[in-house]
């Protein structure tokens, strides 16, 4: 998205966004649940009732019972721990890593530039899905190896644009004047260059933390996520898909957090987007 | 009086005869929902389930299994026998058989079709005869087989797909210099005597087989079989779907409802939701050797094995993995499979017992393990988290670690494996097979567990040329008792074969073996 | 001659690219454990079965000898037999990816019919109810799993209303399309909520831009400012999302072929993958990575001429 030098903020100075507001809430207590679930959740949620097999969302358990009798609400809560680990590992390597490179790229040009360029092109032109199987079948599956398979090919988005932004922060005049001034190249490129450039990478991140999610619950359909007993959202929707008609609520619930959790990421960095955006 | 009750009886007789002939109706296509496509329509070179079960329907074989899997009817060969000596069998062929181009299936056919079924160089099966010695046609209408041995499964493996009759003529004059390449040929229009002709096939999407016009059969209505027009197979991986489909109406027929599902399809009144009895056995395989991964393998230690089939609660996993469609195992073969001995579950729950045993073992604190189950595979979560909280109290910590099957199996066959979900289906009629794979040591090591004993080995090779059937019924009890108590193996429970069927689709079966059998289905308008 | 050059030039980029992703599935694919025979047999697999069909299937010959065979396929056009099928690798690949192809084109129609209106209704009437009702609604779209989504539009859709068909492909064109409505629909959820925040985000700048501002206090319609410069700009960014979303659409067309029992190339591949049916595997991927590059200098040449700036 072309950053025009002049805008007008469409939000009171001094106040953050609204939509960080509300994001970041949710966030914060998204975080604060998956840290400590035990506070939120009634029963352990990997303990089988064989008596309350299938129980619809009731007083004992106000958001039903799966197939082996665990309360689901225990489940939901202990998958955040989970899915935010999901959201931040899965994509912090990426975004560190992809940054760098990013940067070294955007700033060097030439041979580096094109040589990135066929390496982009590769990773992006392979199928995403079938790479990250192809890579957990070959390391094992569990989480671990998840989050290898994906930053593997997700740095690649956080290098293109960050390129894509220095090249345009080196042209402009402060840039000149930090190589006038003497400055290693190094230091240009992260303390001078990269701040101004960060924008637009960090708020893919925010979205690219809500896809993470929702690519360990495509691998969790495939088994080859978060191994149970671990809860972890998308598992427990794939575990209800038998049950849609008969016990609706094993896969519901999980996907509201799911819808509740995207929406805090997204909101967030629609915010932070607005708020650095006026910065500049 | 005597009029009357003549009048009566008369009357009586034509009610029950007019009930007992519900009129099969003829024509339609049956639309069946399958899981998975099938990839190699050869009866000899052939490797998977998906080609075995629907092969019947289009080769036929000298003998067919009956519809409990444990008699033998005629199907191509009308009567046989077998010398005292058990090493040689006549067979009589049917008359006026046909392939489905028109063309007599001759005597030469079927000599041909079972050497080709017993070279040792030609596909995986030919195990199943690799009894046989000789094939000759004394006369047009008469096979003998001579074997190298007394063979007691030899008629059962008669009607196994892999002994299908085809036509040598058709074969040999397909184009390819050794025996894959012209079977790729022939697979492509595959000429056979069965009730179907293979019409086309879209891979990966649908199968449509129409009616052999030539075929031999009749119908209780004395006209030819199939009653069908024809079958048409969809594949539809996502089982969700698949059921979707049939309730909808636009499938007559879908296989492998899973279980959880098996209630609620039930009650519905349109569908008739089969069970059909089939050899499945579903257990938990052990690594049984000294050393694993260069440490001492607590499974190796008898009693810790013996604690953990204890703890173990057969009938909470039928409730809970099979939803109560399963029943637990009393051996480690199914009960339909024959020479089945045993008529209690193994290893009924006693977890004070188990727990004793522990104490007992080298591990009374228990151990971490794991388990490998495929992925994304319900019934192996449910079973492997399951045993995670059953195996808690006597300090097993178990790991669960899902993987493809071809990852899986590569470590099985490596021997390298801790644990793993199994189980077998029974590819003919007698328990030489399973036996063999599970507790005859030379062939796979014990399904690849490492586990020996030279009793059974002993017993094993013995039942191979027993032809008394008292003694060889005796042979394989004692396996069974050996194995069932000190064997790698946790036997959980057996399962049927669920299928469901529109309320108008009548005459389908499966076999415990696992061909799906449309010989004589019939669609009610 | 500025463009065919262009073109010519990112074809000729093409080739190297290639030749990596070629090196990276062949050796990725054989990291694989297992191999194709014991894939298929399963348990019932006997070592002297699984020694002789690797045996005839080449796969015991040394690595760079079954490389250069490869490279050597590829350069003639035979990609070989699959392995488990029996057929010829470009066959099942002519066979299985204009499938997906149409499934994928469907999508990002539905997504762009979608996700433009009403990113342009977002962005007017931005941090008002409808603007929340708009993103909350994609917001959902977004976080549904395809295969529970999927599933959900056929139960209803398909098999309680029967106003499309449950799954499959059909026959003939138009059939196709009936048939692969309601997975493109599902697949273009995702896709069209990205679109949408993004689009959303493009005309909110271009709007607040002070040339904008300017262009209205001299008196141009409000209308044809839209129409010129904004849309123009929307279109920009629409079209380089495409670009990077190509790999999700595919990633997603995977799941929504299995759900929907669709005969697509995404499937293949994963029951490729499963059964180590490496020939298929190395074509499909070949196939599809010329593919996506044919989508992105698509992309690329369409927005060069809406943005004559961009091409260097």
């Amino acid at each position: 998205m072309t950053e025009t030098a002049n805008h007008r903020a469409t939000r009171v100075r001094g106040r953050l966004p609204r939509p960080l507001v509300i994001g970041g809430s949710i966030l914060l207590l998204s975080l604060f649940i998956g840290t400590f679930p035990a506070l939120f959740a009634p029963y352990d949620p990997n303990v089988f009732d064989y008596g309350a097999l299938l129980q619809p969302p009731g007083f004992a358990h106000p958001l039903g019972t799966d197939n082996f009798g665990r309360d689901m609400l225990s489940r939901v809560i202990h998958a955040y721990t989970i899915d935010m680990q999901i959201a931040f590992f899965a994509t912090v390597f990426a975004f560190v890593f992809g940054t760098i490179v990013g940067a070294l790229v955007g700033y060097a040009g030439g041979i580096a530039e094109v040589l990135f360029g066929r390496v982009v092109d590769a990773v992006i032109t392979f199928p995403f899905l079938v790479l990250v199987i192809a890579i957990v079948s070959v390391l094992g599956p569990g989480l671990v190896n998840m989050y290898i398979a994906v930053s593997v090919v997700g740095w690649v988005f956080y290098a293109r644009i960050i390129s894509a932004e220095i090249k345009v922060q080196k042209q402009l005049d402060y840039a000149d004047a930090g190589r006038a001034m003497g400055y290693t190249h190094m230091r240009i490129i992260f303390i001078h260059l990269l701040p101004n450039s960060i924008t637009p990478a960090v708020v893919y991140w925010m979205t690219d933390m809500a896809l993470a999610i929702l690519l360990g619950s495509s691998l969790g359909y495939l088994g080859l996520g978060a191994q149970p007993p671990s809860a972890e959202w998308g598992v427990l929707i794939a575990d209800g898909k038998n049950f849609m008609a008969t016990a609706w609520w094993i896969s519901v619930f999980p996907g509201l957090a799911i819808v509740l959790t995207g929406l805090g990421f997204s909101l967030a960095g629609d915010g932070l987007a607005e708020l650095l955006r006026v910065k500049r | 009086m005597k009029f009357l009750s003549v009048a009566a009886l008369s009357a009586a007789l034509m009610l029950g005869g007019l009930e007992a002939a519900t009129a099969q109706e003829r024509g339609g296509i049956m639309h069946y929902g399958r899981y998975a496509d099938s990839i190699f329509i050869e009866p000899v070179l052939n490797d998977a389930n998906v080609d075995i079960w629907i092969m019947a329907n289009i080769y036929e074989t000298l003998i067919v299994p009956t519809k409990d899997g444990k008699g033998l009817l005629p199907g191509l060969a009308t009567e046989w026998s077998v010398n005292p000596a058990g090493d040689a069998v006549t067979l009589k062929l049917r008359e006026g058989v046909k392939f489905s181009d028109g063309t007599p299936m001759t005597a030469e056919d079927v000599v041909w079709s079972l050497k080709r079924a017993s070279n040792p160089d030609n596909g995986i099966w030919n195990f199943l005869v690799a009894s046989i010695d000789t094939v000759t046609a004394p006369d047009a209408l008469t096979i003998d087989i001579k074997l190298k041995h007394s063979d007691p499964t030899i008629l059962s493996a008669l009607s196994v797909f892999n002994t299908a009759i085809m036509q040598k003529a058709r074969f040999e004059a397909m184009p390819g210099d050794t025996d894959q390449a012209k079977a790729e040929e022939y697979a492509k229009n595959p000429v056979g005597t069965g009730p179907f002709i293979l019409e086309s096939w879209d891979r990966g999407a649908t199968m449509k087989l129409v009616k052999n016009p030539n075929y031999w059969g009749t119908g209780e209505d004395g006209k030819p079989l199939p009653y069908l027009d024809g079958v048409t197979f969809e594949v539809i991986p996502d089982d969700a779907t698949r059921i979707l489909k049939l309730q909808s109406g636009d499938l007559d027929g879908a296989e492998f409802i899973p279980f959880a599902r098996v209630a609620e399809l039930d009650a519905d009144p349109d569908i008739n939701m089969e069970l059909f009895p089939s050899t499945k056995v579903n257990d938990i395989i052990m690594n049984v050797r000294p050393m694993l991964d260069g440490k001492p393998n607590p499974l190796m230690d008898d009693k810790v094995r013996q604690a953990m089939n204890y703890a173990a609660n057969k009938d909470a996993l039928v409730q809970v993995v099979t939803y109560g469609v399963g029943t637990p195992l009393t051996s480690f073969m199914s009960a339909s499979t024959p020479m089945h001995a045993g008529d209690t579950p193994l290893y009924p729950y006693d977890l004070a017992k188990a727990k004793a045993l522990m104490a007992e073992s080298a591990y009374p604190k228990g151990f971490e393990t794991s388990i490998l189950i495929l992925a994304g595979n319900q019934d192996d979560l449910g079973i492997a988290t399951a045993l995670q909280q059953m195996w808690g109290p006597l300090g097993i910590k178990l790991e669960i670690k899902q993987m493809d099957n071809a990852s899986r199996t590569a470590l099985y066959r490596k021997g390298t494996f801790t644990m793993r979900t199994g189980g077998w289906t029974n590819d003919i009629a007698d328990a030489s097979q399973i036996t063999s794979y599970y507790a005859y040591s030379p062939l796979i090591d014990s399904r690849h567990t490492g586990w020996k004993n030279e009793e059974v080995n002993k017993l094993y090779e013995a039942s191979q040329s027993e032809m008394d059937v008292a003694k060889r019924t005796k042979q394989f009890a004692r396996i069974q008792e050996i194995f069932n108590s000190s064997g790698p193996i946790l036997s959980m429970y057996a399962t049927p074969y669920p299928v469901a069927l529109r309320n108008n689709v009548h005459g389908f079966f499966q076999i415990p073996l696992g061909n799906n059998i449309f010989r004589e289905t019939w669609i009610a308008k | 001659m500025q463009l065919l050059s262009f073109i010519f030039r990112r074809i000729l980029h093409l080739l190297p690219t290639l030749l990596f992703i070629l090196i990276v599935v062949f050796v990725l694919v054989r990291l694989l454990p297992g191999d194709p025979a014991s894939a298929i047999l399963g348990d019932r697999a006997l070592d002297a079965d699984v020694e002789r069909i690797n045996r005839e299937l080449g796969l015991d010959r040394p690595l760079y000898v079954q490389f250069f065979a490869f490279l050597k396929s590829v350069v003639t056009g035979n990609l070989g037999d699959s392995i488990h099928l029996k057929i010829p690798v470009a066959e099942l690949i002519k066979k299985r990816l204009p499938v997906t192809i149409m499934l994928t084109v469907m999508a990002a129609l539905i997504a762009v019919v979608l996700a433009l209106p009403l990113a342009f209704v977002a962005a007017l009437k931005r941090t008002k109810p409808a603007d929340a009702a708009i993103r909350g609604v994609f917001q959902v779209g977004l976080s549904m799993p395809v295969f529970y989504s999927g599933l959900i539009l056929l139960t209803v859709f398909g098999a309680k209303l029967r106003w499309f068909p449950v799954g499959g492909y059909g026959d003939g064109f138009l059939d196709h399309i009936y048939h692969l409505f309601l997975p493109a629909l599902t697949l273009a959820f995702s896709l069209s909520a990205i679109l949408m925040r993004s689009l959303r985000s493009a005309i909110i700048d271009v709007l607040d831009a002070e040339y904008v501002q300017f262009a209205k206090a001299k008196g141009i319609g409000p209308g044809l400012v839209l129409m010129r410069h904004v849309l123009r700009n929307a279109l920009i960014s629409t079209v380089a999302l495409f670009g990077l979303s190509i790999g999700t659409l595919l990633s997603g067309a995977v799941i929504t072929e299995s759900v929907f029992a669709i005969p697509g190339a995404g499937r293949l591949m994963i029951e490729s993958i499963y059964g180590r049916d490496y020939p298929v595997v190395q074509g499909m991927t070949i196939a599809l990575a010329v593919l996506v590059s044919l989508t992105f200098l698509l992309t690329d040449l369409v927005q060069a001429w809406l943005d004559p700036r961009v091409t260097r």
